[in-house]
């Protein structure tokens, strides 16, 4: 094959077309795993803990400090669910559908919360204020059905309980 | 440009790259074949003249696992090992050709079909063609159902397009991108039923890191990446609303 | 004294309101009550569970309720006193004192992150043996022990060791799989969040065992309170000297490191998880090659789960013997049985392989928690099988569970009354399947998705006998064609619901005569 009989095409950058974030953020991220094998998960995590979600445009930022193309940092973020491409609501709630879960009414709990945030799972309700999740077990399978809101577990949820919950997180701003 | 490429098909493609190790002495289907040590079951038996069908494997890059039609029968092993992933040992005897096998192979095929345009099973060339000639599979039972068939044909390359719809996500052209070019410009975005193929992040070809070099059309097995030059009336597909 | 589990299950049910609020009355009334936040026993109906050290042993109280406190400090609480919440002495309960707790026996009595707590309970004991025998030994006392993986898999450690062991490679590592995510499991979480260091010892005996010298934990971010408790048990081992350079003046050097997940359930496999860690998309790995002989970072890499390597503690301090006369056939030792879902004593309990169905449900779970009579029990996580009624009187063990095509898996049971659809229950599995596949091997990645639109359709009494005869067929090359057990084994919960309850989805029965076990 010889690539010189066709001129190269040429490209756009689309770096520029993603939203702006906060490159030094990433900067510090990248600087403190700097040198670890397989960083690339810790990075993104700590991405997301500082900026809430791992913006599009910092996928070249990466990429560059680890030497990997976009592409690679883009299938990883895609491939796991925790990683998110744009921000959530002030609150994460996390629903779990597993089975313990459904066989204590899991299935009722995430009906009543789809109602009461008017969005359902994978969506943030109209005010911005939560983003409902769906989670594959929190380990909490002895108290089901369980929930977690902004990190903090919670087991035997009752429709009630959750109410309450949600009514509290949508009250602070 | 790739035309001289795609005359290698008619050579053997053994499926797995060759190895440079101790002979190994077994039989496929009885027949005796000799390799190297280290090399696939699917080599030997290609090598044996007994070859097995294939779909993830080329003997270009490092065998991938994934397509699971080269599956076989090893005499004392349980199961169905995909004969790309599993190496030779001395005295083995592999069967290629039996009734579970090619039901198997069949039932994986079904799969494949049930998320391929159904108007392109019949009449067209590409080594997906040739399994559904071989295996005899040409349709599926099981109904509509979710699907890749809409997704959006990427012409902006102007020497290849790519039609996500014809993908069939063994990730040759990934594979290929970067076993063969270094390029590292394509990658499977999502998991599971949403893999799909992509170009950098999800932008078009010739906006992302792809450097045209062609590997990746190479690779493909199912005309999903295709040279355009195939098609000087225009890709049929290639505008949804006309499709 | 009084004792609060800080385990997340506890804190889930509201343990540190109820700490809170002893704290509070203790100080209205001008007690000093010193608090001590414990790991839980594991008997997690009763959480918040609080305990008080007496003469006669700790007798607990539980479930408490924060507005409760004032009433148990009326009632004298803090020496024993009587209280309508009063469980008398733990050790007594019997869901506890019928237990064979081998792995769990710190459980509810220390603080997880008192290094001191843990060698006055016979921590560390067996590092320090393994460290005065030779490399080789501990592979063979392990061996001989009869430890199988605990994960799911069952494979003999010892002999996963003894590859590694014998590998010539620059480099070795540990990795430990803390990717828990089967329903209805718990235990690996237990042994994180209350008792880190028991991991982290028998980590570091793989370690010295097979010429390792880094360990990864690879943890599920759906446990944070498992991360911070690994982290912060593994500075006060490395302030020891327990872990890092020249360990306890040894030529033993060894250090790791707690790695996150991200969402993702493949990545308990152990190929997946290796991808992980090196910073990957989780996608299977075909084997051979093994992760014993080219794994992290193509170097040899054992890799063991979470319980199995508690286990290892136990046997280099107590001896392989001692382990192994624990229970039946080629299941030795101890499993951690995790009861969950709709059971009315839902919690841990450790016991010898051996024990039935019926004995855990009954005996220890009190049946469901709803009071109405059990219909399905699903055995070893997503991927096992769901039995009826008629099977209760299966022994768990190895071998057992899988003549009727089912596994002990992790160790969760799952318990559903007679108000669940199975129909459902096949569909989910079905869904999770695609919702979880890596999307590397088509029975999976397509096939998934399939399952679930069959299953849709025979419910919705579309063809219900020609979907139902192409589900089969799917099943089968799922099962025999994909390249993980992910794929392989979700037909499993498909396939039973299918067997012992086909009127759920409007099929007749083809139900045999009664079963003989």
């Amino acid at each position: 094959m010889k690539d010189a009989v066709l001129p190269r095409p040429s490209r756009r950058r689309v770096e520029a077309d993603h939203p702006p974030y906060d490159v030094t953020a990433v900067a510090a991220v990248l600087e403190r795993w700097a040198g670890t094998p397989g960083n690339l998960l810790p990075v993104l995590h700590d991405v997301q803990a500082a900026l809430g979600h791992v913006p599009p445009g910092c996928v070249a930022q990466i990429a560059r400090a680890l030497n990997r193309s976009r592409a690679e940092v883009h299938g990883v973020i895609s491939f796991y669910h925790d990683f998110r491409r744009q921000p959530a609501g002030r609150h994460v709630l996390k629903v779990c559908q597993a089975e313990s879960c459904q066989a204590t009414g899991g299935r009722a709990l995430t009906a009543r919360l789809e109602q009461l945030l008017g969005c359902g799972l994978g969506e943030t309700s109209a005010d911005g204020a939560v983003t409902l999740e769906a989670v594959y077990c929190l380990g909490n399978c002895a108290c089901s059905p369980a929930m977690m809101l902004d990190g903090r577990l919670f087991g035997r949820v009752t429709e009630a309980a959750a109410e309450r919950l949600l009514a509290e997180a949508r009250q602070d701003a | 440009m790739w035309s001289e490429l795609r005359a290698l098909r008619e050579d053997v493609d053994y499926g797995t790259p060759p190895r440079d190790g101790e002979a190994v002495t077994l039989t496929v289907d009885g027949v005796p074949v000799t390799v190297a040590a280290g090399s696939s079951v699917m080599l030997a038996a290609a090598a044996a003249g007994r070859p097995v069908v294939k779909l993830c494997a080329t003997d270009m890059l490092e065998a991938f696992g994934s397509c699971r039609v080269c599956l076989v029968e090893i005499e004392g092993r349980r199961g169905f090992p995909a004969s790309c992933t599993t190496p030779v040992e001395p005295g083995m005897a592999v069967r290629t050709d039996t009734p579970r096998l090619a039901e198997l192979r069949a039932g994986v095929m079904e799969l494949y079909l049930s998320d391929f345009p159904a108007e392109d099973v019949l009449g067209g060339w590409s080594e997906l063609h040739e399994v559904i000639a071989t295996t005899g599979v040409s349709s599926h039972r099981y109904g509509p159902g979710e699907n890749h068939l809409a997704a959006p044909v990427d012409d902006s390359n102007p020497y290849f397009l790519f039609d996500p719809a014809k993908c069939i996500v063994c990730s040759r052209c990934v594979r290929a991108c970067e076993e063969v070019q270094g390029t590292f410009a394509l990658t499977i975005q999502g998991r599971g039923f949403e893999s799909k193929v992509v170009a950098s992040q999800g932008e078009p070809f010739l906006d992302s890191e792809c450097v045209s070099c062609g590997a990746c059309v190479q690779a493909c097995p199912t005309q999903s990446l295709v040279e355009k030059s195939l098609f000087e009336g225009g890709y049929r597909s290639a505008d949804p609303a006309q499709a | 004294m009084v004792c609060v589990p800080r385990d997340s299950t506890a804190l889930s049910v509201g343990a540190d309101a109820v700490a809170a609020a002893i704290a509070a009355e203790a100080v209205r009334r001008g007690l000093p009550v010193e608090i001590k936040r414990t790991s839980s026993r594991g008997l997690f109906w009763l959480e918040p569970l609080v305990e008080v050290p007496t003469a006669a042993g700790a007798v607990g109280y539980g479930p408490v309720e924060p507005e409760e406190v004032p009433g148990l400090f009326e009632a004298g609480f803090l020496q024993g006193g009587r209280h309508s919440r009063s469980l008398g002495p733990v050790a007594q309960i019997p869901f506890l004192a019928r237990q064979e707790r081998l792995i769990f026996g710190r459980a509810g009595v220390t603080d997880p992150q008192s290094l001191a707590e843990y060698q006055a309970h016979g921590g560390l004991a067996g590092l320090r043996r393994a460290l005065s025998m030779a490399p080789a030994a501990v592979v063979d006392e392990v061996h001989a022990s009869g430890l199988r993986g605990r994960g799911g898999a069952a494979f003999p450690t010892g002999i996963k060791w003894r590859t590694v062991a014998g590998a010539q490679a620059p480099c070795k590592y540990v990795a430990v799989n803390a990717d828990e995510g089967d329903s209805g499991t718990y235990s690996d979480r237990m042994v994180m969040e209350g008792d880190p260091f028991l991991l982290l010892e028998g980590m570091a005996i793989a370690a010295y065992a097979t010429g390792a010298s880094h360990g990864y934990i690879y943890v599920r971010s759906e446990y944070p309170h498992a991360v911070a408790a690994l982290e912060a048990a593994l500075a006060t081992l490395r302030a020891a000297g327990w872990y890092g350079a020249r360990v306890q003046g040894s030529d033993f050097s060894f250090d790791a490191e707690v790695r996150v997940g991200a969402g993702a359930y493949i990545c308990g496999e152990e190929t997946a998880m290796i991808e992980s860690i090196e910073g990957k998309r989780g996608m299977i790995r075909y084997k051979p090659p093994l992760p014993a002989l080219k794994g992290l970072f193509g170097m040899p890499t054992v890799v063991n789960n979470v319980v199995s390597l508690a286990s290892v503690p136990a046997i280099l301090d107590r001896g392989a013997q001692f382990y192994a006369d624990y229970g039946m056939g080629r299941s030795r030792g101890t499993l951690p049985i995790q009861l969950a879902g709709n059971v009315k004593r839902a919690g841990l309990v450790e016991k010898a392989f051996g024990v039935t169905l019926r004995e855990l449900i009954e005996d220890f779970g009190g049946g469901t928690r709803s009071g109405r009579p059990v219909r399905a029990v699903q055995v070893g996580g997503p991927l096992g099988a769901y039995f009826d009624a008629s099977l209760l009187d299966l022994p768990l063990d190895y071998e057992a569970l899988a003549q009727h095509k089912g596994m002990a898996g992790h160790g969760g049971i799952v318990v559903f009354d007679d108000t669940v659809d199975m129909a459902e229950q096949a569909r989910y599995a079905m869904a999770f399947c695609a919702i979880e596949s890596c999307g590397k091997c088509t029975p999976c990645r397509v096939g998934s998705t399939r399952g679930r639109e069959l299953i849709e359709r025979i419910v919705r009494g579309e063809r219900p006998r020609e979907n139902h005869a192409q589900l089969l067929k799917l099943c089968d090359v799922m099962e025999n064609a994909s390249l993980c057990a992910l794929g392989g084994m979700a037909p499993w919960p498909v396939l039973s619901a299918l067997k012992y309850f086909p009127e759920d989805f409007g099929l007749p029965s083809e139900r045999q005569p009664a079963h003989v076990v």
